[in-house]
This record gives structure tokens, C-alpha cells and sequence, in this order.
């Protein structure tokens, strides 16, 4: 259907190599012709630190490699936002202008396959039950928290469970967790806490950055939980 | 000077504030949105669009003010610095030796309680919340609720040490108690301190707005009031006051107003009053790029929602200013650097911002800090510049990124082995796992939700289309007694009210029957309404003002400085009772 560029994050290209593939399948399902940008990183790392002389210089080479392509499709809320709200603003001038019109093609993936039109033709089915953890900046800064749930309601045979206190932050927040650990950890403590109560033992988000860390403080504190990003989800509901 | 990381990991490690703190916001949150829901659907837009413009033309809105200040026999001063403040209200003071000082930011900002009493005056701090803080010694936790962090069994000890034998820590009690000890220091006393929250520059009428009835003595009931505010705390005209008012008490506490909404005017005969605007710095914020953190109306939402603030609790700012409005605009007023890493006291979660009734764009100017600081040097060590510029460069290219996110797999597998295996005690996490993880599908199985962590929605309430009907609504849920007709009883002040707000339950008194002393003095206070002279929001009452001193009540005085528990009743009648005329 349509060529889109697969945009997978540094992060989620470190810790969990395979999630790729789980987009590029989903998206391949979709009848998209799929090119992947791998190895790059929007900035959002140093920017959050106040380093922002930094930040440009990686987000400049993901703008290069993504200036050639009119859809990418990002594996990460965090980093969507990064792109399209902060990047542009790096620049001066003319070339800030460049930056936005590229930055504009960025779609984060869950809010990209609720929309596409071949979803409709996939069987999408899993038995069983998660929970929907949603990111801040999929929540606010993109907006995109009823697509995403819109998405996961057409999973056959899934229940997905909703947060009591959803709005609520999970305390990872980038350089956030490691410059202040002890206050990172009281909100990761209360999300778990909302997690445990919600009876599921699956996590779901469109952000990974904020599963890893709740990963980490369930492992730390014995709580069975294990962390799917959608697009490992919706690449399991493929069968 | 300690840093932000350090004030917060011991504040959680001696006080666990989120305990206190944590079910009292997501409740008071949740309020505050379906109170916010009773407001008009474009109150925020227009408080938002009251504070930009007067921030637009300070300097015109001071001009304003500054001549009907002269009309009205008010004193216009403007201290540029917290030692000018000080200054200028010690020679205000004169010879005055018993000072009640009501809650002031801008009093915190400038050290003024600190500062006068190192003159020798005895001043005493009136707000209940500010009273309790005042003995601890610690300062103020929270903007709205100074002694949020503290609980009943700890405020107990406090006013035990302060001479206070209070046989239980009843919240009922514990505020009657510190309600007696300021109403005794009120019957002789020789200036009132307050704050204010807005000067509205047409008519040149203060704005204050309270719960307690503190500030109502304090203006009215000694011969000297002084109000300190900032310098930006100025707005155009009485639709942007009202506007303010429409936002402000739902945004804070979840209220519709508070108990009393003052615009004072002219002093009374006899009574001198001045208004010290504090500038320190605020000028040239105006001028910068920081200049939209000035609209800031000092409600608190961006602390209630804010998930920092309830983890470290809000003495880990170590500013008078805490929460997210804290984290931005201390290092812009204090220019040191003393505080220029408390932008870093923030998971950019973006909630501050979404709850923010003026439109502060608090996480965005969060971010901006703190590049200021790096390149100021102020924060991030040489260490970690290094550190980033290594990152930037591995990450610059795929080449060199791929191999990074490689060795990162290998160093933290490896770490995995060697260090955080488990968790310490203040931070449980143990390294991520890098690779595929193993998946179990019996995981897919849930438990039962547990019964108690289901949202509950409160159903918006149908509104009756009828004013009246409205209005009985709202003032019975304030506990305001609706009278078909009065039956005179001793001690009653029976006044006549110029108006009404049927969407806060609120009457509006002006000119003498504003008159506060007698008011709160009374046993029970009842109020005569025209049913005709109902509005539906407070924007409606912009017509009733008229040019002299208003007030608005809405319920009896009360308070929620302790554990936010609702104790009617403060300075003034625990009793307003309201006949509507000719009404059913």
C-alpha cells in the first residue's frame, strides 16, 4: 500500500533487538513496503538534560537519513514527540523550517495502524489479558491515547484492562530516573502498585522507555509482570 | 547549599511525604476537575487572556493603578529588591509592635515574617496552615496548604509545644484552637499584613480572596493594612478579576469560590492602607523569554497533579516557590543559581501543564531551564558534558551506533550479574534486561481486579436551567441555610445582598453591608436576596461592582489546613443563612 520508513529507537534498538521486527511484520501485514532506519536517535537523551548542542548533532543524522522518506513510522511515543515538537526548534532559520517539515512526517506506530486503512482486512486475535499503560507524552503531547486504545479494542479475544490512575506518570522520564533514583522509584512504586491491582500481569505501551523501568522495579521487587510494546502485541495477535 | 537530589532522597527516606500526600491530591485532583466543569466552558481562556494582557503592559496597568490608588487614599509603593520590601513596611509600620500577618507568597519570597520580627515586632502569622508551619519552622510545603506534609498526630505535637493542651488531635479542635489564639491576638493588634491576588487597574480595588476570615480582620480591623504582592499580579479590569475567580479557588482546593472574595477599596475612616508591589526581578522576566510563567495565579494545581512534588513532598524545593510553578520560577528570581537545578525536579510528564488554568506552558520552560543552566554552567558537570558529547558522537552515525547499542547489550547483561541484582531500599529497580525476553503465556491470565482500584467517576451533576434552583443547589452543598422567610434571633446581622451567583451558591455584598467586623462578629449571618438579582457565574457580577469596597461569601468561613479536612466555622459564624424573597 504505501512505503513508510520504520524508525526504531536507540533505545528499544538496544534493549529489545526483536521489537523491530515485530513493527516490520505488523506493518508488512498492513501491505506497507517498509524501509528500516536503525542505529539513529532523535536527542531526546541530552536534550532532557539541558545539552542541547549535543541533541542536534544525533537529531541532524536521523533528520538526513529521514528527509528521504514521506511516512516514518516510530516505535516510540517518547521519541515521536521528541521529533515533532522539540527538534525543529534546535534550528535557526531556514533550516528550522526543513526540520519541521520533515519532523511532520514522523507518526508514532500504534496511532499510524489505527489509522491505516488495511486494518480492517487483518484478523487480529489473542486470548488472554493485559493492561494499557499509557505514556505521558502519547497521553499529552501527541494525543493519541483513544487511537491507541481504539487499536487494542480490535484485538479478538483480549481484555484490556485501564489504570485506576492512568494519568499518572511512571517516574521514568529519561535522564529523570538516574539524576533523581529515589523519586523515579516512589512513582514507579505507585504505578506497579496500580498495575498489581488491576490483576493483569502483562503491560502494554507505546513507549517502551516507560516499561523498562517498570520492568526493572517489578523484577527488583518480585512482582510477575512482563512488558509487550504494541507493536510486539499486535505482532503476536497476527498469529 | 544542599541540592534538590539530596533534599529529596532524605525527605523520602525520613518523611515518605507521598504517603501523606499522594491520596490527598489524586483525590483533590479529581475534584477539581468536576468543579472546573461547573465553571463556564471558556473560564479558562478568558483568566488565561486577563493575565497575558496585563502582562503585555505591566508598566500601563501600574499607571492606572498608581492614580486611582491617589483617588482612593491608598499608598503605592514598588520595592525592587526583598530588602527594599522590608524596608519600606518597616517605615510603614512606624511604631506598630503587634503585627497580623496573614498568607502571603510574596512575604515568603522576601523573608518578611523573619525580617520584621529581627525588628522586634511581634507578628503573628493568622493563617491556620502558615500558624502550625510558623512552629515547625520549616516553612511553608505547599502554596495553598502550607502544612500539607504535616499530619493531625504531628500538627497536635506542634501546637503542644507552642503552650497548646489539646487533649485529641481532632482536626475540629486543632483549628478552633489556633482560630482562638489569632482571634485573641486580632482584639489587639496595630496592623494587618496581607497579600493579595490581584489589583484590578480600573478601579483600583485589591483583590483578595480567603477561607478563614484571617484576612478579613487583618484589612478591616487595624488601623494599618498593608497588602504585598508581586509586581505582575495586576489585571485590567473586574471582568479579568472575575475571570481569575472563576478559575482560581476550583483549580486550588476544588471549590466554587472560597469563603470570602474581597475587592477592597477605600480604607476605612481612620484606617490607612498601602500596597507594596514587589518587583525583584519580575520586570525583566517580563522582558524574556520566561515572561508567560508571570500570569501565574498561584493556585497550586501544578503541584496537587504533579508526581514529583507528592514523591519528594514540597520542602524538598527548598524555595518558598514548590511543584512545577516552583521549579520555574525560583531560578528565575533568584539569579544565584541557588536554585538552578530544581528544573531537573521533573519527569516531563506534561500534567502541570494540562492542569494549569492559565495556560503556563510549565514542562516546556522546564526543558528550556535547563539548557539555560548547562550553558551558564550552573549545572551539569564537565563530566557528564563529556559524557554527552561522547553519546552524541557514537550516535551521530549507524555505524558507530549499532556497535554502541551492541557493547550496551554486552555491559548490561554483564552489569546484571556483577551489580544491581537486587534492589536497595530507596530505589528497587535491578539493571533492564537487554535481548529477547522469555515470554510465559500463562501470564496472559489475569487476577481479579481488586475491588477497590476501579475509577470512579463522580456522573456530572444535571444542572437545573432555573437560576434559582441552581443556586439553592449549590449553596445547600456549602452548607448554607435557605430561609423562606426570617425569623429574628439574637446576634443575627441581617444584610442585603446586591446580587447573587447561582453556580457558587455566593451572594455579593457591597458598601456597608460589606463591612466586615460586624459581620464576623455576629452569631449567625443572614442575608436577604432578590431572586431578580441573580447571576449565573461570577463574570456575571461584573455590573453589581460598582466602584467601592465588595465582598463575596460563599458558605461560612472554614478551613482545610489540616489534612484537608473541612472545618466550618473560623473567624466568623459557622452560620449563613440566605432568604430567597418571593422565591417558593
Amino acid at each position: 500500500m504505501a512505503r513508510v520508513a520504520l524508525f526504531d529507537p536507540c533505545y528499544l534498538g538496544t534493549l529489545r533487538p526483536a521489537d523491530a521486527s515485530h513493527a516490520m511484520r505488523v506493518l508488512e501485514a498492513l501491505g506497507d513496503e517498509v524501509t528500516l532506519i536503525d542505529g539513529r536517535c532523535c536527542g531526546q537523551p541530552s536534550y532532557n538534560s539541558g545539552f542541547r548542542p549535543e541533541a542536534k548533532r544525533v537529531a541532524l543524522s536521523l533528520l538526513r537519513e529521514a528527509r528521504h522518506h514521506d511516512v516514518i513510522v516510530t516505535t516510540s511515543g517518547s521519541c515521536t514527540s521528541m521529533v515533532t515538537h522539540f527538534v525543529p526548534g534546535l534550528f535557526e532559520g531556514s533550516r528550522r523550517d526543513g526540520a519541521a517539515r520533515i519532523a511532520r512526517r514522523f507518526r508514532e506506530f500504534a496511532s499510524y495502524v489505527a489509522a491505516h486503512p488495511g486494518l480492517d482486512s487483518l484478523a487480529l486475535m489473542l486470548e488472554g489479558t493485559v493492561v494499557y499503560h499509557d505514556s505521558c507524552h502519547q497521553r499529552r503531547e501527541l494525543g493519541g491515547t483513544d487511537e491507541v486504545l481504539t487499536l487494542l479494542g480490535k484485538i479478538e479475544l483480549l481484555e484490556v484492562r485501564r489504570l485506576t490512575y492512568e494519568a499518572e506518570c511512571c517516574g521514568f522520564g529519561g535522564a529523570f530516573t538516574v539524576k533523581l533514583p529515589e523519586v523515579a522509584a516512589e512513582m514507579m512504586t505507585a504505578k506497579l502498585d496500580d498495575i498489581r491491582a488491576s490483576g493483569a500481569k502483562v503491560a502494554v505501551s507505546t513507549d517502551f522507555s516507560c516499561l523498562g523501568h517498570l520492568e526493572a522495579g517489578a523484577r527488583g521487587t518480585g512482582q510477575t509482570l512482563e512488558t509487550w510494546t504494541i507493536a510486539e502485541l499486535l505482532a503476536k495477535a497476527l498469529g | 547549599m544542599t541540592t534538590y537530589h539530596e533534599r529529596a532522597a532524605n525527605e523520602i527516606a525520613t518523611e515518605h511525604p507521598s504517603r501523606t500526600v499522594t491520596p490527598i491530591m489524586r483525590k483533590l485532583v479529581e475534584d477539581s476537575r468536576a468543579m472546573l466543569r461547573k465553571s463556564p466552558a471558556d473560564a479558562r481562556q478568558r483568566a488565561e487572556a486577563a493575565r497575558a494582557d496585563a502582562i503585555g503592559r505591566l508598566e500601563e496597568l501600574h499607571t492606572q493603578v498608581r492614580a486611582n490608588f491617589e483617588r482612593r487614599g491608598i499608598g503605592y509603593h514598588r520595592a525592587n529588591t526583598p530588602a527594599d520590601a522590608v524596608r519600606i513596611i518597616r517605615d510603614l509600620l512606624g511604631d506598630a509592635k503587634r503585627v497580623a500577618k496573614s498568607k502571603s507568597m510574596v512575604g515568603e519570597e522576601v523573608g518578611l515574617t523573619h525580617a520584621l520580627r529581627d525588628a522586634g515586632i511581634d507578628l503573628l502569622e493568622t493563617d491556620i496552615g502558615e500558624y502550625i508551619v510558623d512552629i515547625e519552622g520549616r516553612g511553608p510545603s505547599h502554596i495553598t496548604a502550607p502544612a500539607l506534609h504535616l499530619n493531625r498526630a504531628r500538627i497536635r505535637e506542634m501546637l503542644a509545644r507552642n503552650g497548646g493542651d489539646l487533649p485529641d488531635d481532632d482536626p475540629v479542635r486543632l483549628s478552633r484552637y489556633v482560630r482562638d489564639v489569632v482571634g485573641r491576638f486580632f482584639q489587639d493588634c496595630d496592623a494587618g499584613i496581607t497579600g493579595a491576588n490581584a489589583v484590578v487597574a480600573r478601579s483600583g480595588r485589591v483583590m483578595v480572596v480567603e477561607n478563614e476570615g484571617n484576612v478579613s480582620l487583618g484589612a478591616s480591623h487595624p488601623k494599618l493594612h498593608i497588602v504585598i504582592t508581586g509586581l505582575e499580579k495586576v489585571v485590567a479590569d473586574e471582568a479579568g478579576a472575575l475571570a481569575i475567580l472563576e478559575v482560581l479557588a476550583p483549580s486550588a482546593t476544588a471549590q466554587p469560590l472560597t469563603s470570602f472574595s474581597h475587592f477592597l477599596a477605600d480604607p476605612d475612616p481612620g484606617q490607612q492602607r498601602h500596597v507594596v508591589f514587589v518587583d525583584n526581578g519580575r520586570s525583566a522576566i517580563a522582558a524574556g523569554k520566561y515572561h508567560d510563567v508571570l500570569r501565574c495565579i498561584r493556585c497550586g494545581a501544578c503541584m496537587n497533579a504533579c508526581p514529583v512534588y507528592r514523591a519528594a513532598g514540597g520542602l524538598s524545593y527548598g524555595s518558598p516557590y514548590m511543584g512545577p510553578i516552583g521549579a520555574v520560577l525560583s531560578p528565575l528570581l533568584w539569579k544565584d543559581g541557588r536554585y538552578a537545578d530544581l528544573p531537573l525536579a521533573s519527569s516531563l510528564c506534561g500534567r502541570c501543564t494540562e492542569v494549569c488554568p492559565v495556560g503556563i506552558p510549565l514542562h516546556r520552560m522546564l526543558l528550556d531551564l535547563r539548557a539555560d543552566s548547562v550553558r551558564a554552567g550552573q549545572t551539569g558537570s564537565r563530566l557528564e558534558r563529556l559524557a554527552w558529547q561522547a553519546w552524541s558522537l557514537a550516535f551521530e552515525g549507524p555505524t558507530r551506533a549499532r556497535a554502541s547499542a551492541a557493547l550496551g547489550r554486552i555491559g548490561l547483561n554483564g552489569g546484571r550479574r556483577v551489580f544491581r541484582t537486587h534492589g536497595t531500599a530507596t530505589d528497587p529497580r535491578v539493571l533492564p534486561a537487554a535481548g529477547v525476553p522469555e515470554r510465559d503465556p500463562a501470564n496472559l491470565v489475569a487476577d481479579a481486579r481488586r475491588p477497590d482500584s476501579v475509577t470512579v467517576i463522580a456522573p456530572d451533576e444535571i444542572e437545573p436551567p432555573d437560576l434559582v434552583d441552581l443556586f439553592r443547589l449549590r449553596a445547600a452543598a456549602l452548607g448554607v441555610t435557605l430561609l423562606d422567610h426570617h425569623d429574628p434571633r439574637e446576634g443575627d446581622r441581617v444584610l442585603r445582598a446586591t446580587a447573587g451567583i447561582a453556580a457558587t451558591g455566593s451572594v455579593l455584598l457591597t458598601g456597608e453591608a460589606a463591612a466586615r467586623r460586624p459581620l464576623l462578629g455576629a452569631r449567625r449571618v443572614v442575608v436577604f436576596l432578590d431572586p431578580a438579582a441573580l447571576v449565573r457565574y461570577p463574570s456575571g457580577l461584573a455590573p453589581h461592582l460598582g466602584d467601592g469596597d465588595c465582598l463575596v461569601l460563599t458558605g461560612a468561613s472554614r478551613t482545610a489546613d489540616i489534612e484537608k479536612q473541612i472545618v466550618r466555622g473560623i473567624h466568623g459564624s459557622e452560620e449563613l443563612a440566605v432568604v430567597l424573597e418571593g422565591a417558593r
